[in-house]
């Protein structure tokens, strides 16, 4: 037995895993399930960062007014069950706003945030619950123009409208900075006919000097530029106006006091650091990306094997598919290329085998076409 | 997903679901927990899944997000979970008297216990794959389908994981 077919086995054995689902556990999750189908109203829905919410499209003819009357922050957490939350809406850190425009279809509100040292004193005893001093929490409602509620979130028509809520910082490039690279997450709930959505990602308070916006659109979970435009030179993110859908942009009311400018400036580096950069700790992986880049340089002296060269295809998620030979690679086409890049892609994957090295490469045309390519490191 | 459909997929695939969360989380606490958001997010995800196709896949895909999101409070948990009770679950859950084959008794406890301390501590970019395959008995293609990577990366991910546990071990074993 050669060291690789040892190790696997060894691995196989060390980690395979003998522990098993308690019953309870899973009897648990059928009644919650079971509980679930039967449930009405006041639903929490935690939706994680990059899971969608269901679509399914079901018309239903809706005839319940919504209320005019909004809840508070403070309600809303209690109702999403965050309770620690709730009593930091009502802290002196908490920043009442209560700023509606409407967009598109919809109106939107934004009722109140909250960030700061302030938070760490009500963490005192319930883990489950905590509230994290150096993380932002607003809550923001979404409610029909017409009056007409918004599905709850047991209705199946519910998320059949995905919305993208996240802070801007101004000068920085959206579509770095958002609440999803910010670590960001949110819950959502809908009451009475109107979808309240609390959204968290880590402090946008150490960025109160430079300006920070909360960004609204909809027609995608996701930042979307067809929705934003921002100005490289300004530093300005402003809404589309010929948007197809809702798109605004608030600014966050932050105390400038609190900005931290040292704070923040090492936070984007960690933020914005390439990935590759935040491995070299690891002498293993260093020396992997040193690997990469010697085969990279590489490259210019391969030969192109012509019958690799194809046009990408793309799937129902909008990622490229590329298959030739051993190789079948599904990935989103912003992993190869950033915004308005054109030419060769950064990212080259190579194989090897006894020696030999291939390297697939992929190259953007100013009409956008993608085309994938393996090239014979001889 | 109906709850006989549910009661299906616990059955099939709750195991090794289970024995997946169980060696991220590295604790029970949180392993159940883990666990338990992952079917009641699957409930919600459903009908994005293909029930033909791979249906684990599917659900270590939602325990990995899941865990990505949640690793704050993991990571607070796991600094007052006490270490003792860790191994004292892993050495009871990873030994079933009855399963005592051949292959089992060639590993000692002790350099079980040391294999799984040096898988604990790679990188989850490493990690995650080696438990996949590992624990969770996923093929290459599955993992790749599952992470959006190539074959090809799976298999140097599995070889770096391997490289990388070695070295750990060496340097503890001198």
């Amino acid at each position: 037995m050669n060291d690789s077919e040892k190790w696997d086995r060894m691995l196989k054995q060390a980690l395979a895993s003998g522990v098993e689902p308690e019953e309870k556990l899973n009897q648990g999750i059928i009644n919650h399930a079971k509980e679930r189908n039967s449930m009405k109203r006041v639903h929490k829905k935690r939706i994680s960062v990059g899971v969608l919410v269901a679509v399914l499209t079901l018309v239903m003819s809706v005839t319940a007014i919504a209320a005019t009357q909004f809840f508070s922050s403070k309600q809303v957490a209690v109702h999403l069950g965050e309770q620690i939350l709730a009593k930091a809406f009502e802290s002196s850190d908490a920043i009442e706003v209560n700023q509606s425009v409407a967009s598109g279809d919809y109106k939107f509100t934004l009722h109140g945030i909250v960030s700061g040292a302030g938070l760490k004193e009500l963490n005192s005893s319930s883990p489950a619950n905590e509230i994290h001093p150096d993380r932002t929490y607003a809550v923001v409602s979404i409610a029909r123009q017409d009056g007409s509620p918004m599905p709850n979130t047991s209705d199946p028509a519910y998320g059949e409208e995905p919305f993208f809520i996240s802070p801007f910082i101004k000068g920085l490039k959206p579509w770095q900075v958002n609440i999803f690279t910010m670590k960001g997450g949110y819950s959502e709930t809908v009451l009475d006919g109107i979808q309240y959505r609390l959204i968290e990602c880590d402090g946008v308070e150490m960025f109160a000097d430079r300006g920070v916006y909360l960004a609204i659109s909809s027609g995608s979970p996701f930042y979307n530029s067809d929705a934003f435009a921002y100005n490289e030179s300004t530093g300005e993110v402003s809404a589309k106006s010929d948007y197809d859908g809702a798109a605004v942009l608030l600014d966050l009311p932050l105390d400038k006091a609190k900005a931290d400018p040292v704070k923040a400036e090492a936070y984007l580096q960690e933020l914005l650091k390439e990935p590759a950069a935040s491995t070299n700790a690891d002498p293993a992986e260093a020396e992997l990306v040193k690997q990469i880049e010697d085969l990279k340089k590489r490259l210019a002296d391969g030969k192109v094997l012509p019958e690799s060269v194809k046009e990408v295809t793309y799937d129902k998620e909008g990622r490229i598919n590329y298959e030739y030979n051993d190789w079948n690679v599904k990935l989103s086409p912003e992993m190869l290329f950033a915004e308005g890049q054109t030419g060769f892609s950064d990212a080259v994957q190579f194989s090897e085998s006894d020696g030999h090295y291939l390297g697939l490469q992929f190259h953007k045309d100013e009409k956008g076409v993608i085309t994938g390519r393996v090239i014979d490191l001889e | 997903m109906d709850i006989d459909e549910l009661t299906n997929l616990i059955k099939t695939h709750g195991k090794a679901l289970y024995g997946f969360c169980y060696r991220l989380a590295g604790n029970k606490e949180d392993a159940d927990d883990l666990y338990q958001e992952t079917f009641l997010k699957a409930i919600e995800l459903i009908h994005k899944m293909d029930t033909n196709q791979n249906p684990k896949g599917f659900l270590i895909s939602i325990a990995i997000r899941l865990r990505k999101n949640n690793r704050r409070k993991f990571a607070w948990r796991q600094r007052i979970a006490p270490t003792a009770e860790l191994n004292e679950a892993v050495d009871k859950a990873s030994l079933p008297e009855t399963e005592a084959t051949p292959e089992n008794v060639v590993l000692s406890l002790e350099l079980r216990d040391t294999i799984q301390a040096a898988a604990d501590r790679l990188e989850d970019k490493l990690k995650i794959p080696l438990y996949m395959h590992y624990t969770a008995e996923m093929s290459i293609e599955e993992i790749a389908s599952v992470l959006s990577i190539p074959p090809g990366t799976v298999k140097s991910r599995l070889f770096k994981a391997r490289r990388n546990m070695k070295k750990l071990l060496e340097v503890e074993s001198t």
